[in-house]
């Protein structure tokens, strides 16, 4: 490595041109020079933390641990994207996060030492990020020297609960898609095979919206709840947010009543925010509450950004086979089954754009429109919903004559 | 001689493990290990490049959107079409706007605790932290009392949440350098960062719906269509983050780097350097790229990037056999043996352009872009080496603190290229271009995307036949850098980077941490590949129409 500059080449090379180390340190900024060179190497660690305790018993904080599996940080960097509270205020007022592999200041030993600490006091939360691996008795991830299905088992068994973050954590996420070559599978699954029957709270997502991670840190934290006192769905997801569909709460919902539909990406009817459904969006399909909560300081989601919802909190716990990549793909192309409220109807054929598969969702739709008195003559701001128009033979809306014989002149003026 | 070793490294992304032999205080042999595989490229097989564009990112929730641009760009090259002009100025928007997340993240909340000591801020004197901040010139917008008074708070309840387990007292109590003063400034910026990081990503949310995992970049272009009102939300985040970054990040790196200038001794790597490039100009010619591509030798010399030259080697990793493979579409499969540093030793493969191990990252794009005379970057490199008093001496700044201050350069450059990028965007929407998505005709064929993370260099290759992929490779910044011994026997990038560190603790081996923290890794981007060879067949879990 001979272009790399020694310390007494760069001393020379310093010294050759007048440099003092007392004035490159003024050239950097001036600091030094203000704040006195006398304290260089004065070591100084505050005595407060010399008194601290990591696995320590008592406190103001709620203890944690936050072990990432076979994760890609996703969900750990969208917590970081949080605010109010920020994540800052998390981790200095509401919870001791005692490990966490991206955000801890230790590293190595003394990481892992943290932890076994944190442990033998008890009473904390897990937090665990990515899918647990099987691979090759669980050497398909290592860290600490040991396979990482052995840090989950040891974590997972003295903690209140599990809380496994984002998809990968609920069912091994798209690592459980074929061929699923690591072996992965989710918390659940791998605990309830061990034997451990600390509770599982699963918040799938990929990556799990920050929001939902903190409200359940505030049912625990400040609400002083206990883990098993949350309403959980029978996949073990917290109620409140994963028990409507994308869909329910949609802000192009409208649109979908009405008939409006988006063909093709980055087209006009794209920028009229129309509905997204003939270009795979599994809206209709996916529980969660996307559409309320928003990301990234609530500044967009998908849908509104223009993209079809990919389904990425589908993850059934005990089934890495039935994860959202295996059941959605191709994003956006395939409709499976359409759930509006609690009519289904499953495809017979592969809809590539509006067909009749959907015609006849909106037919039923329609039914529930009129039985709610909502629409005879479709929405206040049209005249006539498109698919009515386009098929008089079928429409079942009720409209005047005059809107017959414009849409016949429009046709007719069309064709002309 | 001694053993010493960091598993887990922390502050980064993935499991990665560092052990390194010790004698008289500094290491003399290193071995890098990369501790998790996953499998992308086998299940993007079978799916379509536009799912693939998408499931990508899954690779890497710091870098998602890279892998969702080098994904795309490999999907239109293997369609042969191109991307309207609007698509390419949002894809640059939404790139650097990860680029500049990426990066604050990476040198406040990430780098900067292995320099700063926010517990020794305690012992400040906050009347002279300010006047300190003004003589460093950078930004103080937060409340020093404030904070002195939220450090006090927290460390008088004794838990000690992020910090527990820290190396501050590492080296005797002497490796963090720092006047209490300007530990509490820069904890006053790293909580300012994380605010800014978030804001950056902002943007990227703005236009990909989310961050983590933007939802719009897709084969063809975008499907994210402005409107006034985001245009001028876009407008004013952009001027936000590039305002702090201004004004914080190159002043509190130098004053940083006042402290601990022997780092511009050790830490230098293989000296080899390569960028593929990133930031679509016009021309879509990668030389062009506003972080142009090209590979430095071990004399700095430039010359253009040939894929045929890259090749992966496997004898010191955990898959079969110990060929080297030649990009594009080779096949390994994946085979656990054990930990053996005289064996194999790492899910990591080792790659090499020219039979030869390279640096990705920063560092490297700049000294890229130094070469093929990027003005912002040239000038920038020549103020840095002059007031290190030396000029056109590269050597300095290839080392473990130069490729640390490196990555402020990058992010200023970036943060200004994003207004740039803003006002171009604006004035096409108002020339009445509305053309953001072109739908391909053919969907056979084969492509590379050649593209950068924030770690360096990206590559994803695919062969598309019907609309379906049939052969998917990625070669990822940080498995160039964490690479394990060469098939010549040459060590991996940060391997090398780490012999000559000075260790004085081996429990607490600080330098190597701030060495291995230079490069920025990313190990869960590093491992992926695989392709059974076994025939093994596996069983479809969905019927044709997905419904069980």
């Amino acid at each position: 490595m001979e272009h790399e500059a020694t310390a007494s080449q760069l001393q020379a090379m310093l010294e050759a041109r007048g440099v003092s180390r007392r004035s490159f340190m003024k050239m950097c900024g001036a600091v030094a020079m203000a704040a006195g060179l006398s304290e260089l190497a004065a070591p100084r660690v505050a005595q407060a933390l010399e008194e601290s305790v990591i696995g320590a018993t008592e406190g103001n904080l709620y203890p944690v641990i936050w072990i990432e599996g076979a994760s890609c940080t996703g969900c750990t960097e969208a917590f970081a994207q949080i605010d109010e509270p920020d994540p800052a205020s998390v981790v200095l007022e509401m919870i001791s996060l005692n490990y966490s592999e991206t955000l801890s200041a230790a590293a190595g030993h003394s990481m892992e030492e943290a932890k076994t600490q944190t442990i033998e006091a008890g009473n904390y939360l897990l937090v665990y990020e990515g899918a647990v691996l099987e691979g090759w008795n669980g050497q398909a991830l290592r860290v600490a020297d040991k396979p990482g299905t052995e840090h989950l088992i040891e974590a997972a068994e003295k903690a209140n609960a599990v809380i496994a973050l984002g998809s990968c954590a609920v069912n091994g996420g798209w690592m459980g898609a074929h061929p699923n070559s690591a072996g992965a599978v989710g918390v659940q699954m791998y605990l309830e095979k061990c034997g451990i029957d600390t509770p599982v709270i699963n918040v799938p997502g990929c990556p799990a919206n920050p929001e939902w991670l903190v409200a359940l840190i505030v049912d625990v934290v400040l609400m002083k709840l206990s883990p098993a006192d949350i309403p959980l769905t029978r996949e073990n997801k917290p109620e409140l947010i994963f028990g409507q569909t994308i869909h329910d709460n949609c802000q192009r919902r409208g649109h979908f009543e009405n008939g409006e539909f988006v063909y093709q990406f980055g087209s006009e009817e794209e920028k009229k925010g129309y509905c997204l459904y003939p270009l795979g969006c599994r809206g209709p399909q996916t529980y969660a509450n996307c559409g309320i909560v928003r990301y990234n300081h609530r500044r967009s989601w998908c849908v509104e950004s223009g993209a079809p919802c990919i389904g990425c909190c589908e993850a059934a716990p005990m089934d890495p086979g039935h994860n959202w990549v295996e059941v959605n793909t191709p994003f956006y192309k395939r409709h499976r089954d359409l759930r509006i409220g609690d009519w289904m109807i499953q495809p017979g054929t592969i809809a590539l754009t509006i067909t009749g598969v959907l015609a006849a969702a909106l037919v039923v739709h329609g039914f529930g429109m009129k039985a709610a008195g909502r629409a005879p003559k479709g929405a206040e701001f049209e005249k006539i919903r498109k698919w009515d128009a386009k098929h008089p033979q079928n429409s079942i809306g009720q409209y005047d004559q005059e809107v017959w014989d414009e849409v016949n002149d429009t046709k007719k003026g069309g064709q002309a | 001689m001694t053993r010493s070793v960091i598993d887990p490294i922390t502050r980064i992304e993935g499991h990665l493990r560092v052990e390194m032999e010790v004698e008289n205080g500094a290491v003399t042999d290193a071995w890098v290990s990369g501790g998790c595989f996953r499998g992308m490229e086998l299940v993007v097989e079978d799916r379509t490049p536009e799912d693939a564009a998408q499931i990508v990112q899954r690779i890497c929730g710091v870098c998602p959107v890279s892998h969702a641009h080098a994904s795309a760009i490999a999907g239109e090259k293997a369609y042969g079409i191109t991307i309207p002009n609007n698509a390419r100025i949002l894809r640059n928007l939404v790139e650097g706007a990860q680029f500049l997340h990426s990066h604050i993240l990476w040198f406040y909340n990430l780098c900067a605790l292995d320099y700063v000591n926010p517990l020794n801020a305690l012992d400040a004197d906050v009347a002279d932290a300010y006047d300190l901040a003004q003589a460093a010139g950078t930004s103080m917008n937060s409340d020093l009392n404030a904070l002195k008074e939220r450090l006090s708070t927290f460390a008088a309840n004794k838990q000690l949440s992020i910090f527990s387990g820290n190396w501050f007292d590492a080296d005797g109590g002497e490796a963090y350098k720092l006047p209490p003063e300007l530990d509490l400034i820069c904890t006053a910026h790293y909580l300012e960062a994380l605010t800014m990081q978030s804001k950056a990503s902002e943007i990227a949310g703005l236009i990909g719906g989310k961050m983590p995992h933007i939802m719009t970049s897709t084969v063809g272009g975008t499907m994210f269509v402005p409107t006034e009102e985001k245009l001028d939300d876009l407008k004013a985040l952009v001027d936000e983050v590039y305002n702090w970054v201004e004004a914080t990040m190159i002043p509190d790196t130098l004053a940083l780097a006042g402290y601990y200038q022997d780092a511009f001794n050790w830490g230098g790597g293989c000296g080899r350097y390569i960028a593929w490039g990133v930031f679509e100009d016009p021309s879509f010619d990668m030389t062009k790229r506003y972080l142009p591509a090209g590979v430095l030798d071990e004399n700095l010399n430039l010359s253009e990037v040939e894929e045929s030259k890259i090749t992966e080697y496997v004898g010191h990793s955990w898959y079969k056999g110990s060929e080297t493979y030649t990009s594009p579409y080779f096949t390994t499969e994946p085979e656990f043996t054990e930990y053996d540093v005289n064996d194999r030793y790492s899910w990591v493969k080792a790659p090499a352009y020219d039979g030869k191990p390279m640096e990705a990252g920063s560092f490297a794009r700049l000294l890229v872009a130094y070469k093929r005379g990027v003005p912002f970057v040239v000038e920038q490199i020549d103020n840095v080496l002059e007031t290190l008093g030396a000029p056109g001496q590269f050597g300095i700044l290839q080392s473990t603190l130069g490729r640390t201050a490196a990555r402020q350069i990058e992010t200023l450059y970036i943060a200004g290229l994003m207004k740039e990028w803003v006002n171009e965007l604006i004035e096409s929407v108002k020339s009445g271009d509305s053309e953001y998505y072109r739908k391909p005709e053919n969907i056979t064929g084969a492509g590379t995307g050649f593209w950068e993370a924030p770690r360096g260099a990206l590559y994803h290759s695919e062969s598309v036949k019907d609309g379906k992929i049939e052969g998917y490779q990625i070669i990822i910044p940080s498995t160039w850098n964490l690479a394990p011994h060469a098939e010549d026997g040459s060590y991996g990038p940060l391997e090398q980077a780490l012999i000559g560190v000075p260790v004085a603790d081996v429990e607490k081996p600080i330098n190597a941490l701030r060495t291995v923290h230079s490069f920025d890794p990313c190990t869960a981007c590093a491992v992926h590949v695989t392709e059974p060879a076994t025939g093994k067949h596996f069983e479809t879990v969905t019927n044709p129409w997905g419904v069980k």
